[in-house]
């Protein structure tokens, strides 16, 4: 049932262009993060470490988590157009699986800029010359781990989304929620603040970080922290009369 | 016209528009006097802090008033997507009006919000007590050049927001444009990349410099100065705030609905 959920998620978005703007966007920070990384080579001197903060600094703290507001609010917008919550609420499936099908096309679009960010990152470094190895377990890590932290912060979005009728409202809220995210990560609390955990996972501040911290209690945030916005939101599709 | 004014003003009533706005500015002044409070203020703030929010602000513009425009254009416009209300306004109204109302309507918030952040700025400053002059020349030569990059981003984002039904396709305009204006803020050796885009106008029109600050002696000789500004980069932003509003207002006007 859920992959025909998901399946009817993927034909809803069918000739959206929203796709593009999470391919295009990544080779902006890939481009001007690369030049800047040239222009200050004497300060960073960490090759691959140094170009990866560059590329990921200003994308993990406002733009991926705009991005995402703005995804999952479209998503969710759908259903709000035409009384379409009605049709969709009266099928024979679970709450839960609704909401979970609509987070799954979220994640995978932000596992697929995560694939695309470290493209680029590898692209980059190649045409610059970096000559040390390319840290591709960290690389698979950081990857891995931002999308879960992404995820978070999905089924966070796509929850406000549910109870805020406006598309722009939680895109603003996003953004509050990237700042916050800063806020919390320079205090050392980003391992338990949901807008904090994508910069937290992508390892976007400091590589050596969520190292240290182990990758255990980051998974067990992540799962508690997704499974709390999930069921908080079947519940509201439940109770409230859309 | 005011008539059609006042109708939007109908039309946002209970929508929270201008809370919207006051909340994203209240969230800026966080963000922007975060460090420069009376008690955790350096000697060089103090005898400086006018002139360093000049040096600074013009990076907190380029994050916040873009999406305020993003955000303030896209909800005035939606309305009328949603209920496919211009399929009805249309047979009343002429487009090219409809376009200039909302257009008014949406940049009166928009430039409140850039006067009350300007002004809440200068009573900030008296109230951690600033020692320098208050340099009102430079400030209102500074409000001048935030208002009109945000004029004309606003213009920019009500055009796509008119123009296009899925209003996250100017989301995602705006926040990649939004993106390129601020790395282009960290490049000053291509200083083209500011002027190509309008996002990049905020910190191409930024005139106050930081100077003799190095790792080693930090502030001990770092100064602010006032650099040349660049008037041929304003007149070509005025020029393209002309263009886009003509461009816009041309499309908007030849759609079908």
């Amino acid at each position: 049932m859920l992959y025909k959920l998901i399946k009817a998620e993927r034909l809803k978005l069918k000739r959206s262009p929203l796709w593009l703007a999470f391919i295009f966007m990544p080779i902006i920070p890939a481009l001007l993060g690369t030049l800047n990384y040239k222009a200050n080579i004497e300060v960073l001197q960490s090759e691959w470490f140094s170009l990866w903060t560059q590329h990921t600094l200003f994308t993990c703290y406002f733009f991926l988590p705009i991005m995402i507001g703005i995804y999952s609010s479209y998503i969710m917008r759908q259903e709000e157009n035409n009384r379409n919550w009605n049709k969709v609420l009266s099928m024979p499936v679970s709450k839960n699986l609704v909401f979970i099908a609509k987070l799954i096309q979220v994640v995978f679009m932000i596992f697929l800029s995560e694939i695309w960010i470290c493209t680029l990152f590898v692209i980059s470094g190649k045409v610059i010359g970096l000559t040390s190895a390319i840290p591709c377990d960290k690389l698979i890590t950081w990857c891995l781990f931002g999308t879960l932290g992404g995820s978070v912060m999905a089924s966070l979005q796509l929850m406000i989304s549910l109870f805020i009728k406006s598309f722009a409202l939680p895109v603003g809220i996003s953004l509050g929620g990237g700042l916050s995210g800063m806020v919390f990560l320079a205090k050392h609390l980003g391992h338990i603040w949901p807008y904090s955990l994508m910069a937290y996972g992508m390892n976007s501040n400091a590589p050596q970080e969520l190292i240290k911290s182990g990758y255990m209690s980051f998974v067990i945030i992540c799962i508690v922290y997704i499974a709390i916005f999930m069921i908080t939101s079947s519940t509201i599709l439940s109770k409230r009369d859309i | 016209m005011i008539k059609l004014i006042k109708c939007e003003y109908m039309k946002t009533k209970r929508k929270h528009i201008f809370l919207t706005a006051f909340a994203l500015l209240v969230l800026m002044g966080m963000w922007a006097f975060y460090g420069t409070s009376s008690k955790d203020m350096s000697d060089f703030i103090r005898q400086n802090g006018y002139t360093m929010f000049l040096y600074q602000f013009p990076l907190v513009n380029a994050i916040f008033f873009p999406l305020l425009c993003t955000v303030i254009a896209s909800r005035l416009c939606d309305i009328e997507h949603k209920g496919g209300n211009f399929k009805l306004l249309c047979t009343m109204v002429d487009k090219g009006k409809i376009f200039d109302v909302k257009l008014i309507y949406g940049l009166t918030i928009v430039i409140s919000g850039v006067i009350l952040f300007w002004v809440l700025t200068i009573v900030y400053g008296k109230i951690v007590g600033f020692t320098e002059a208050f340099p009102i020349n430079n400030y209102l030569l500074y409000l001048l050049f935030t208002i009109i990059p945000t004029a004309s981003i606003y213009i920019f984002q009500h055009s796509l927001s008119m123009i296009f039904k899925n209003q996250a396709i100017p989301f995602f305009v705006g926040v990649i444009g939004e993106f390129t204006g601020l790395f282009s803020m960290f490049l000053p050796q291509f200083p083209f990349l500011r002027k190509s885009i309008l996002w990049g106008y905020y910190g191409a029109l930024q005139f106050v410099g930081l100077f003799g600050w190095d790792k080693q002696t930090r502030f001990d000789n770092a100064y602010f100065g006032v650099m040349t500004i660049d008037w041929p980069a304003f007149a070509l932003l005025v020029c393209l705030l002309i263009l886009i509003y003509i461009v816009g207002k041309y499309i908007f006007s030849k759609k079908e609905f």
